[in-house]
């Protein structure tokens, strides 16, 4: 014989609760009160004792299931049934049998209930099914909130108690007692409070209703519902007292408010358009949202965060809050730059690698970097490491969401090798080649957001690094020279830095150094 | 005012205190170990509701763990017809009461909306709404005083009964206490606070409460307070005794705030790791009330191996007969819950019976078809 432990409400009317870990297996021997398990409720993190003796038969649901109150967890034998399982399949009529008894019968003494439960078990003897039954458990003859758990009767089992019997699983479940009916029935109208002559009393005044939603809809409505559950009604858009709840004492759950919100993107696909017209907005003239969304889709939409995202997010999250950034731009000349670009260019050796200003950059960099170490360093509170080398973090935006490869030893490549390293670089990162190990290890970071037509930009350095450097679109601007107004090809140049580590003018320096080498490239001639 | 009170100490030495030590020494060593029995009782049956809420038979627990000495010690103290006016956390004292089980686990259940009859045990029933027993322990009291002095007692009833106040170190910030403790001050009533300071209110730390300690607001209204170890069991009793004796002599009001802490949740829905931290129930766990009177009794030797294993016998008994209550307790009858809500006919009351089978008919609809 087996006994299925269903989700209590651990709390005051709650309905779901996650399963954050089992602490036994199937095979286990449990005794009555033993933790089984670890769930996570809206409100707290709680552990489960059984309420049986026996061996473990089945976990069913597993970690990291959201399980709604009532629905089975875990299965336990009972040692002394574990003899009986075989024999024949009697269940399903048994099942029903049973059932219908219970319906006729409201009134009978545990104790016959209790024998008929045991004969039932007895005869009810397919395997893993069969239990016995505890005489009560707290039913749902109200249906408040505040009323839970009341027991329907306490001769007849409620089969939305934690403890029901399943010799039958399928046959019982919805099919038992009134308390268990009412589990599984929708609530056909909403109840009035007028219901009675209340002409001399004084009548409860309700708090200021929302416009459009009496104050009767609110209770309603909050009564209907779980907090998690309006708060995916949110999410999606759904107008929760518009629904008919199904689940237990009419309660609203989460597949109500899916079902609502995936019919609804279903009709909107079928032909309505926006030339129907914005409806009313408010809780009873329909949704505005079935014409009025921006795109075909939920109106708000829940999107995991993982992989790149994820990254970005905790790593950005970590600097920004750790380091104190401080930024510095200079808007320069590189219409040299541009000139021995295009001469590069020309070159035969440099026609399978791309030359762009990133290139002279990154030269500009190490350049600037032997004349200022303390921008390629990194700060540890009691002390900041000086590195002396330079592994060049380059950030580019992929498909999969911001990357940062490095070029390790940037500063022993020749000009062309550094023009291969990142041709290949970028070109790994744009197909999600690179690997976790070629992102590891920068010292000095470049970013370029000139092919995004932006001109400035104010990064968030690389965890472990001191300065990251930003490069804007070239342009072709009017510019002063020599006294005369001559088109050239300008740029910003500027970056972020850890001022724990480097104070303004220090950045400043390095920045002008950059800019130096970038207006006269000639430098690099050293 | 002075320091806290305290007898035994954390190492479960016995220490010397002019008021207080005679009324511990009045005890035989029977006495002390029902002491200790009443507080391991009452901590099996939390247990097992406990564990019978997360099974879903009750709806709802709050766990007195840790403040059973506090309990248990007052009210030892006093006589079994002195009238009590708990929270809901006065489990130890209720059990002590004889309240059954059952009839205590009846509410948490839903069952019903009280399990006892407070004239029988000469203990009201659990309050719910902060610091409202404040005031009804002062009407009480007051009623006691106008009897007297109109001559109506009952015959029934003890000419020096008194009434004990229970409140928490949150409820002690509620209008009704003040209202409670003014009148008791005006009235020269026969009431004793008992404010268990478990250093909580839910998520809120007893600091919030009052900068000051609680025990000097008794100054305030013109009465004496004394601030006890609600841990130590033999204090909580030594000064309970001692303030009813007093009380009982005409002194008025006094207030006692028993230093303790809860040890479990605020109750079975609450999740105290979300504002306190482990180091914190740490320090006070190894100031647990029974092991230290454990502890001093077998040093003492006034308690024996049999002794402890009886009483844990006893206590697995005792929660075995809890859960086997509560697995076969009565449901609730919705129109005895509205019925008995006023003496006469109430027309709100009617109003919201009626909305109530509304309801449920709503369900009953669909069922017929
Ligand atoms: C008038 C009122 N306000 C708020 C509540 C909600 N509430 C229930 S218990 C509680 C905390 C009470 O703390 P305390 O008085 O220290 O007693 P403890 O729970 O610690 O025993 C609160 C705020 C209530 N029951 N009644
Ligand atoms: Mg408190």
């Amino acid at each position: 014989m087996s006994q299925t432990f269903t989700l209590p409400d651990v709390g005051e009317g709650l309905t779901e609760a996650e399963i954050v870990s089992w602490r036994v297996q199937v095979g286990d021997t449990v005794a009555v009160n033993d933790i089984v398990c670890e769930i996570e409720t809206a409100k707290s993190l709680v552990e489960l004792p059984i309420p049986f003796a026996g061996t473990v038969d089945e976990l069913v649901a597993a970690e990291g299931d959201t399980v709604e109150v009532g629905q089975p967890l875990i299965r336990i034998r009972d040692a002394a049934g574990a003899d009986d399982d075989a024999g024949d399949d009697a269940g399903g009529a048994d099942g029903a049998a049973r059932a219908a008894a219970e319906d006729e019968s409201a009134t009978r003494d545990s104790g016959a209930q209790d024998s008929e439960a045991q004969d039932a078990a007895a005869q009810d003897s397919a395997a893993p099914g069969a239990a016995t039954q505890d005489p009560a458990a707290p039913g749902a003859a109200t249906q408040g909130a505040a009323a839970q758990p009341a027991a329907e009767t306490s001769e007849r089992p409620a089969a939305d108690s934690p403890i029901v019997e399943d010799s039958d699983q399928q046959a019982l479940v919805g099919s038992g007692p009134k308390a268990d009916a009412a589990k599984h029935r929708p609530r056909l109208r909403p109840t009035e409070l007028d219901l009675v002559e209340v002409s001399d009393l004084d009548p409860p005044t309700p708090a200021a209703p929302a416009a459009g939603l009496q104050a009767g809809d609110i209770a309603e409505m909050v009564a209907k519902a779980s907090p998690p559950v309006r708060a995916l009604a949110k999410r999606l858009g759904v107008a929760v007292w518009d629904l008919v709840g199904s689940g237990r004492n009419g309660q609203i759950t989460r597949a109500d408010v899916e079902r609502q919100a995936q019919q609804r993107s279903g009709q909107g696909k079928a032909g309505r358009s926006r030339a129907a017209g914005a409806a009313a907005p408010g809780p009873h003239g329909g949704l505005p949202s079935q014409t009025g969304l921006l795109y075909d889709g939920p109106r708000e939409e829940k999107v995991q965060v993982r992989g790149v995202r994820k990254a970005t997010a905790l790593n950005v999250s970590a600097s920004a809050s750790t380091v104190p950034h401080v930024s510095v731009f200079k808007e320069i000349d590189v219409s040299r730059t541009m000139d021995l670009r295009r001469r590069l260019r020309d070159q035969p050796e440099y026609q399978d690698v791309s030359v762009s200003p990133l290139l002279f950059a990154a030269k500009a960099i190490i350049w600037a970097v032997r004349r200022h170490p303390q921008v390629n360093a990194s700060w540890h509170e009691t002390h900041y490491t000086l590195r002396n080398y330079v592994n060049l973090g380059i950030a580019a935006a992929t498909p999969r969401g911001l990357v940062v490869p490095v070029i390790h030893e940037a500063h022993t490549y020749s000009t062309l090798g550094l023009a291969a390293a990142i041709t290949e670089l970028t070109s790994d990162a744009r197909e999600g080649r690179t690997t976790p190990a070629e992102m590891q290890g920068g010292t000095i970071s470049i970013t370029n957001i000139g092919p995004l037509g932006l001109d400035l930009g104010t990064p968030i350095l690389p965890p472990g690094q001191a300065a990251i450097v930003v490069l804007g679109a070239v342009r072709t601007k009017p510019w002063v020279v020599e006294g005369q107004v001559v088109p050239r090809q300008v740029m910003t140049v500027g970056g972020s830095f850890d001022h724990r580590l480097i104070d303004g003018d220090l950045a400043g320096a390095f920045i002008s150094d950059v800019a130096a080498v970038l207006e006269e490239p000639g430098l690099l001639l050293d | 005012m002075g320091d806290v009170v305290q007898l035994l100490t954390e190492n479960g030495e016995l220490r010397e205190d002019e008021v207080y030590s005679r009324y511990v020494e009045e005890l035989d060593d029977a006495a002390l170990r029902d002491l200790y029995r009443h507080m391991a009782l009452e901590r099996r049956v939390d247990a097992e509701a406990t564990s019978l809420q997360r099974q879903g038979q009750l709806a709802l627990w709050a766990p007195a763990l840790g403040q059973e000495a506090a309990q248990v010690g007052t009210i030892a103290a006093l006589k079994p017809t002195d009238r009590v006016f708990p929270t809901y956390r006065e489990h130890a004292m209720a059990l002590y009461r004889g309240i059954s089980p059952e009839e205590l686990m009846a509410t948490f259940r839903a069952a019903r909306h009280t399990g006892w009859d407070p004239h029988t045990y000469h203990f009201n029933n659990y309050a719910v709404v902060l610091a409202s027993q404040t005031l009804h322990a002062a009407g009480w009291a007051m009623g006691i005083v106008q009897d007297q002095r109109t001559g109506t007692l009952d015959p029934d009833q003890p000419a020096d009964e008194i009434v004990l106040a229970c409140l928490g170190d949150g409820a002690s910030s509620q209008g009704d206490a003040h209202e409670s403790m003014v009148f008791a001050s005006s009235y020269q009533l026969p009431l004793l606070y008992f404010i268990q300071n478990n250093h909580w209110a839910i998520s809120v730390p007893s600091s919030t409460q009052s900068p000051a300690p609680l025990v000097r607001r008794a100054y305030g209204y013109g009465f004496t307070g004394v601030q006890v170890d609600g841990n130590d069991v033999l204090a909580s009793y030594a000064v309970a005794r001692h303030c009813a004796e007093q009380i009982r002599e005409g002194s008025g009001p006094q207030l006692i705030e028993s230093i303790t802490y809860r040890l479990g949740a605020h109750t079975t829905a609450d999740d105290p790791t979300k504002y306190r931290s482990a180091e914190e129930v740490e320090v006070w766990r190894a100031k647990d009330p029974i092991a230290r009177c454990r502890s001093w009794l077998q040093a003492e030797q006034k308690a024996d191996e049999t002794f402890f294993e009886e009483t844990d016998a006893e206590a697995d008994e005792l929660a075995a007969e809890l859960r086997r209550a509560v697995l076969e307790m009565e449901p609730i009858d919705l129109e005895r819950v509205f019925d008995t809500v006023y003496a006469e006919p109430h027309r709100q009351v009617e109003v919201e019976k009626a909305w109530l089978k509304d309801y449920e008919a709503g369900f009953a609809e669909e069922e017929g078809r």
